[in-house]
Order: structure tokens, then C-alpha cells, then sequence
């Protein structure tokens, strides 16, 4: 396989770890089905575009705009709980609405940075690399510490038995915002970085983006289970980098782009399949 | 320590109140045996002091504070058959008693693995064996073991007032025992104010401080002291007879 091919479907597959681990939390962990990362992601990005044309520094933009995305998660939270709407109803919605608000922040459809700082070179793909593998390092590690707290346990208790949860004092409200706060905030990190790496931000990044995390989060627990939390832990990592290994090579072998889409939830639909019939990892 | 004013349950469809002007008042530590025959709404008593059923009317006061209208959760703790309300299968022994520890009295941020010596400390008391299980998941127990785990864990969150709803009646006998023994001496040690149902005559003779017996949603025997330390299973047997016969005539022209 040619070098090139694999580092850039590397780097793709590590932004695209970045968003599995946003939509991990809310799935896997608070058992909340939730597309909050298809606005979140583009909301980071939009942020973050808008703090590097006015000249923040690039590592700033990465936090304050993953700061600031955590809020969508917060406000998809209200909506389900205060507003009793079902969960994917909840993210749909504020997708929905911060498509609008995104167009305010970059005043257009899409929009290039080419004269501003990153953190990210145009040329050196491993340095590039690096970057995000200490990203995601960071991420991890932070998600396994929280997840050995008392916090991080509550947390689970509250996706597993919100029965439970209530019988023991512990706040449903409380933890199934903080949850989706994380998770929107990490999804927002990976907005603010696609824009930095591509030097161009579009309205429509985030379009089909949970299925692509999905489809990553599928096969990564296919392939190490997901029956501890380390095992849960990695499998964003491990499923995100092999699906853009698949469909980098698919794309490379001739499959035409327009075909993409289908062949994305084609593989979904496999992964689900081979899981069904016992094909993948048990413990 | 806890006191029922007049409060009243009905439920949508039911002829009568399921409970019906009850008042009842406990002082801090003491121990309240709750019979009376199926259906005669000692389940529903307890789901209203625990707050999980609305009462129509009365109050409720705890420590001299009216919460009739709010959330208890964090101090009056209940454990019922049901094992799925008071234990999470999928995590393990350590991560369902460390969930029981309450908020206040620990960081959230402090790492639970911390907690593990005094939680292995706790579950040798009971003297079975359960602690080998400490890092397994509860879903590879037995629904006794896990039903023993959940009373342990009711006692570990240090409520103020527990109320146990048979707790140990889907048992076997000598983990009956076993239970039994265990919830007994750990609320006179700690000095928790509690309620317990249950079925069985001996053990309401044999246990806690107080008697009552519930019937069609009302209070109709209430003892304490001298005179529930000197009551004889006759006694309460005779007693139950009388309520069923009242009911099966009352019957007639309800």
C-alpha cells in the first residue's frame, strides 16, 4: 500500500476518532442515542474559524471553541429532559438550529484560512500526525480518569439504571448534562481542528458525520469488544483508524466518490450483521 | 425523627383508599414491624414515606420538616424484591457499593478504587464468602447474593430512615437467616430508624421495637414497648383471623 494513502487516511481516521469519542459518551456510556456531534462538530469549527481570522492564537481556538460547543450538549440535555423530547429529536433540533447560527459566525457558506496561524502544517503530514495522536492521548487518558471517579461512575450508573440512579440520590439531570457537555466539547476539538488542518471551513461538514462515527465506534467494539471500559475506551480509536483505512483504500481502488455514502452504510449494515451473527468479538 | 399526619393513597380505579388516614410518629432508632395480609397496602405505606408515590392528603415530616412534596431519595433509603432497583448488573460488586456511598461525604473527583478497603471491610462482616466477588460483575451472581448486596449497600448510604419491604422473602432460609441477622444488628448499631414488612409471624415477634398491623389501608393494631416484647405468635395469629373474618363479612356490602 502506498505511504501516502495510509498516513492521510491516518490523519482523517484520527479527527474521525475525535468525533466517535463524542458520539461514544452519549451511546455507550449514558445510553442516549444523540446526533448532537452533526451540529457540534461544524459549531467547533465555525468557532474556532472565526477566533483564528481574528488572530487567536491556534491552541486557544482549539480550547475556547470546545469550551464553548459543550454547550449544544447542554441545551440537546434541556430539551430531553425539561422538554421530555426524544433524544435523536433533541440533537436533530439544535443541529438543526446551529446550521443557522454557524452562518452568522463565518457570515458565509464556506470560507478559507489560508493566511492564518495553525497548529497544523500544510506539508509535514507525521508532524500533523503527532499532533493529534497527543490530542487524542490527552482525551483518552481524561476520559479513563473521569470514568474511575466517583463523577465518571455516577455517570454510568445513571446509563445503565436511571431507576437505580433516582433511588440512590443520584441527579439523572446532573449527570446526563455533564455527559453530553463532554461529549459535545470533544466533538467540537475535532471541528476545530479540521479547519486548522484543511485551512477551509464549509457550512456542511458536519452532514452524515454521526454515521461515520457510528460506523467507526461499530467496528472498533467488533474488534475488541466493549465489555470493559477499556475496551470501550479504545474502540473509538481502533474502529475510527481502520474505517478510514477501508475507505481509503476503497477509494483508491476506484470506487467512485459519489458512491461513498452508500458503501459507508453498507459497511454499518455489515458490522451490525456479523454482530448479530456472533462474528465478532466476545468476551 | 419521622411522622405521618392523616395521609391518604388512593389509586385510579380503586374503590377505597389503598391507605386511608394513616398518622404515625417514630422517634430516632426506632425499629417498626409493618403485617398485615396481601393487599392490605403495607407496599403502597412504604412507597409513600419513600416518596415514590404522591400521597392525596396528609403530611409528611422528617426531623421536624414538612418534605411531603419533595424528593427524599438521598436520606430515606428503601429495598424491595425487586433486586433490579437496588443493584446495576453490569457493573461489578466494588462499582455498585461505591455508588451507595453518598455525595456529600465524598468528592466526586476522589478515584472509587479508593473506597475498596473499607468496602471488603463491610462485606466480611456478613461472613459469606462475598468478597471474592469484589471486581466481578453483579449480573453473574445469584439473585440471593445480589439481594444481600443490595440490603448491604441500603445500610452502607447511612440513610435516616430505611424502609425494607420483604426483603428477604425470595430467599432461601439460611441465607434468610444470614440477612436477617445482619440487617438486625447493623440498624441497632448504627441506630437507624426503620420499617420493615414482612410475612412471617416469628420474625415480627422476634424484631424491632414496635408492631403494626395495616388492614384495608388503615392502622388496626399498634404496640410498642413491654407489650410487643410480651406478645405471643397466638396472639398475632388470632389477631389476623379476626381482620380476615371482619373483611370476607365486610365483603357483603362493599
Amino acid at each position: 500500500m502506498n505511504s501516502d494513502l495510509f498516513f492521510s487516511s491516518l490523519q482523517q481516521g484520527l479527527i474521525l476518532t475525535l468525533i466517535t469519542y463524542g458520539v461514544m459518551i452519549p451511546f455507550r456510556l449514558l445510553n442516549f442515542s444523540d446526533l448532537t456531534a452533526e451540529g457540534a462538530y461544524p459549531f467547533g469549527g465555525a468557532i474556532s474559524t472565526s477566533l483564528l481570522l481574528a488572530n487567536f492564537n491556534p491552541f486557544v481556538s482549539v480550547l475556547t471553541s470546545s469550551l464553548i460547543t459543550g454547550f449544544i450538549g447542554i441545551g440537546t440535555g434541556l430539551v430531553y429532559l425539561k422538554l421530555r423530547v426524544n433524544s435523536l429529536l433533541a440533537g436533530i433540533i439544535l443541529s438543526t438550529m446551529v446550521y443557522s447560527v454557524n452562518l452568522r459566525i463565518i457570515g458565509k457558506s464556506n470560507i478559507t484560512l489560508f493566511d492564518s496561524v495553525s497548529l497544523f502544517s500544510t506539508d509535514d503530514i507525521l508532524n500533523n500526525i503527532s499532533i493529534l495522536f497527543i490530542v487524542i492521548f490527552i482525551i483518552v487518558v481524561s476520559i479513563k480518569l473521569f470514568l474511575h471517579t466517583q463523577f465518571g461512575l455516577r455517570l454510568r450508573a445513571v446509563g445503565f439504571n436511571q431507576d437505580f440512579a433516582y433511588r440512590q440520590g443520584i441527579s439523572i439531570t446532573k449527570y446526563t448534562i455533564l455527559g453530553l457537555f463532554i461529549a459535545s466539547a470533544i466533538s467540537g476539538v475535532a471541528g476545530s481542528i479540521i479547519v486548522q488542518l484543511q485551512k477551509y471551513m464549509d457550512i456542511g461538514i458536519g452532514v452524515g458525520i454521526v454515521i461515520h462515527a457510528l460506523a467507526a465506534l461499530m467496528i472498533g467494539e467488533a474488534i475488541i469488544g466493549n465489555n470493559t471500559i477499556n475496551r470501550q475506551i479504545l474502540a473509538p480509536f481502533i474502529g475510527a483508524t481502520i474505517y478510514q483505512q477501508i475507505q481509503g483504500i476503497a477509494l483508491s481502488s476506484g470506487l467512485p466518490p459519489s458512491d461513498l455514502k452508500f458503501f459507508t452504510s453498507m459497511l454499518v449494515l455489515i458490522v451490525i450483521a456479523m454482530k448479530e451473527y456472533g462474528l465478532t468479538y466476545r468476551s | 425523627m419521622i411522622k405521618l399526619e392523616n395521609i391518604s393513597k388512593s389509586f385510579e380505579g380503586s374503590f377505597r383508599p389503598i391507605i386511608n388516614n394513616v398518622s404515625l410518629e417514630l422517634q430516632k432508632g426506632e425499629f417498626c414491624i409493618i403485617i398485615g395480609s396481601n393487599g392490605s397496602g403495607k407496599s403502597t405505606f412504604l412507597r409513600l414515606i419513600a416518596g415514590e408515590h404522591k400521597v392525596d392528603e396528609g403530611s409528611i415530616f422528617v426531623q421536624g420538616t414538612d418534605v411531603t412534596r419533595k424528593n427524599r431519595n438521598d436520606y430515606i433509603t428503601s429495598v424491595v424484591q425487586d433486586v433490579n432497583k437496588g443493584t446495576i448488573p453490569e457493573m461489578t460488586l466494588l462499582e455498585n457499593m461505591v455508588l451507595s456511598y453518598k455525595g456529600d461525604k465524598i468528592s466526586g473527583l476522589s478515584f472509587y478504587k479508593n473506597f475498596r478497603s473499607n468496602i471488603l471491610h463491610e462485606i466480611q462482616k456478613l461472613g459469606i464468602g462475598l468478597e471474592a466477588y469484589l471486581d466481578t460483575k453483579l449480573m453473574h451472581l445469584s439473585g440471593g447474593q445480589r439481594q444481600i448486596i443490595a440490603t448491604v449497600m441500603a445500610i452502607i448510604s447511612e440513610p435516616k430512615i430505611l424502609l425494607l419491604d420483604e426483603h428477604t422473602s425470595a430467599l432461601d432460609p439460611k441465607i434468610q437467616r444470614i440477612l436477617m441477622n445482619y440487617t438486625i444488628s447493623t440498624i441497632k448499631e448504627n441506630n437507624i430508624t426503620s420499617f420493615m414488612v414482612t410475612h412471617r409471624l416469628d420474625d415480627a415477634i422476634k424484631y424491632g421495637d414496635r408492631l403494626v398491623m395495616i388492614h384495608n389501608g388503615e392502622i388496626v393494631f399498634d404496640i410498642k414497648g413491654d407489650k410487643k416484647s410480651s406478645i405471643t405468635i397466638d396472639e398475632l395469629l388470632s389477631l389476623f383471623h379476626k381482620y380476615e373474618n371482619l373483611s370476607l363479612i365486610g365483603g357483603k356490602d362493599e
